[in-house]
């Protein structure tokens, strides 16, 4: 192995790690995180169009009603996050890596 | 007068006679008019002893006078078959039946009803082009006066939802960094764009009830009546709606001096007590008293109808809107 080959090769697993590094560090839990919120918001949108699925009566759900065509994934989503949610706490507790 | 010419008040006052003979009114005065029963229990048929439907009918020896009937119910079971087809065509078979679940509880609510009557009133006022005056005979006071109310609710209320759906799309699109595929796009997003559409109709409708539609209510001489309308007033005032005047139907007719049996003296004592009411109604309201029918001996149809409009003494002519 020459002396530019061997060079090579670090710099490939250098660059192996440091995108891993970069990946675990910065952008996985940016991402994680920014999406954690995004569900929330979302719950909250599902919340407020779909009471009536936890008994509050709501006087627009005839309109909300609509919109549940295009709410497949999200509706199945919020349920499910909405079983095994134990408490607000845990859920904001796992945004943070500590 | 402005386009829209709204009738309400209390429960059995006479507003479809009243505004039966307004619109007959109308038409006779050479403007293409269109009376639109909103009561549930509709008695526009009756007046012109004539089957009406949802859909508008010209009336038969009258001309350039139509009349329609709306129909709730039709309109709710109109609204969930549409769901239900873009659900067929949406959504994977295994989750059809949940997301049909809540679709049939949100037709069962008691807002249904209401929503569906809102929407038909949206459609009518939209689609009147073709004419120059459309007279609603609205459902007893309560209920009327709370579906007035709906747009600027609703329209906050899509507003808010509509905030929300594009706050969590937005943070979708910024949690994929690094060239990842989005799990919503704000383009095409078929969520906003519905809610879009409705908050735009709540608009449109708040704007056509506060610039174009004027209010009449209908009181009877007696306690109740005058009561309600009070209410009424109040909460037309508070939704900024244009209550134009009061129309005081089913007053006494005076017996002839000469006379003095137990009738006479009877209608003389009611004459009184109504004389009375007549002075609060014009004293203590703000709203000009625009008529004053007297009972008639029968049923208010055909000639009487004639008659009656006669006695109505609101502006026809059309005001161009400002």
């Amino acid at each position: 192995m020459t002396l530019a080959e061997r060079i090579a090769a670090f710099r490939d697993l250098a660059e192996e790690w440091l995108r891993g590094l970069y990946h675990g560090m910065i952008s996985h839990p940016a991402y994680e995180k920014i999406e954690n919120e995004a569900e929330d918001i979302e719950d909250a949108f599902m919340l407020a169009c779909f009471p009536d699925a936890f008994g509050i009566p709501s006087p627009v759900s005839y309109y909300t009603a609509e919109l549940l065509p295009y709410l497949e994934d999200e509706f199945e989503a919020w349920e499910r996050r909405m079983w095994d949610r134990g408490s607000l706490l845990e859920r904001k507790g796992q945004q943070y890596h500590f | 007068m402005r386009k829209f010419v709204f009738f309400g008040g209390k429960g059995g006052v006479g507003k479809t006679t009243v505004s039966s003979a307004y619109a007959y009114k109308c038409a006779n005065a050479g403007l293409r008019t269109l009376v639109v029963s909103t009561d549930p229990a509709h008695s526009t048929s009756d007046v012109f002893d004539q089957q009406f439907d949802d859909t508008p009918k010209p009336v038969d020896g009258v001309s350039g006078l139509d009349a329609m009937e709306l129909d709730p119910e039709e309109e709710v079971s109109r609204h969930l078959q549409g769901i239900k087809r873009s659900l067929s065509t949406q959504v994977s078979p295994a989750m059809v039946n949940e997301i049909d679940r809540q679709v049939e509880m949100a037709h069962q609510t008691p807002g249904a009803y209401e929503a569906a009557l809102f929407d038909r009133f949206v459609d009518v006022m939209r689609d009147s082009d073709e004419y120059d005056r459309v007279v609603f005979d609205t459902s007893p006071t309560g209920g009327t006066l709370r579906l007035l109310s709906l747009p600027e609710f609703l329209e906050g209320w899509a507003e808010r939802l509509l905030a929300k759906r594009k706050q969590s799309v937005r943070l979708f699109e910024r949690a994929a960094i690094g060239g990842r595929e989005p799990r919503r796009i704000r383009e095409g997003d078929p969520v906003i764009a519905q809610l879009e559409e409705r908050r735009d109709r709540f608009a449109l409708a708040g704007k056509l009830l506060r610039e174009e539609a004027a209010f009449f209510l209908v009181v009877n001489p007696d306690e109740l009546s005058i009561r309600e309308t009070r209410r009424a007033i109040g909460s037309l005032d508070d939704a900024t709606l244009d209550v134009r005047g009061l129309i005081v139907n089913k007053l006494t007719p005076e017996p002839d001096d000469d006379e003095n049996g137990r009738g006479a003296r009877f209608l003389r004592d009611r004459v009184r007590t109504e004389r009375e009411r007549l002075k609060t109604l014009r004293e203590e309201f703000d709203k000009p008293v625009v008529a004053e029918i007297v009972t008639r001996i029968a049923e208010v149809k055909g000639d009487l109808l004639a008659d009656v409009a006669a006695e109505i003494d609101v502006e026809v002519r059309v005001e161009p809107v400002e």
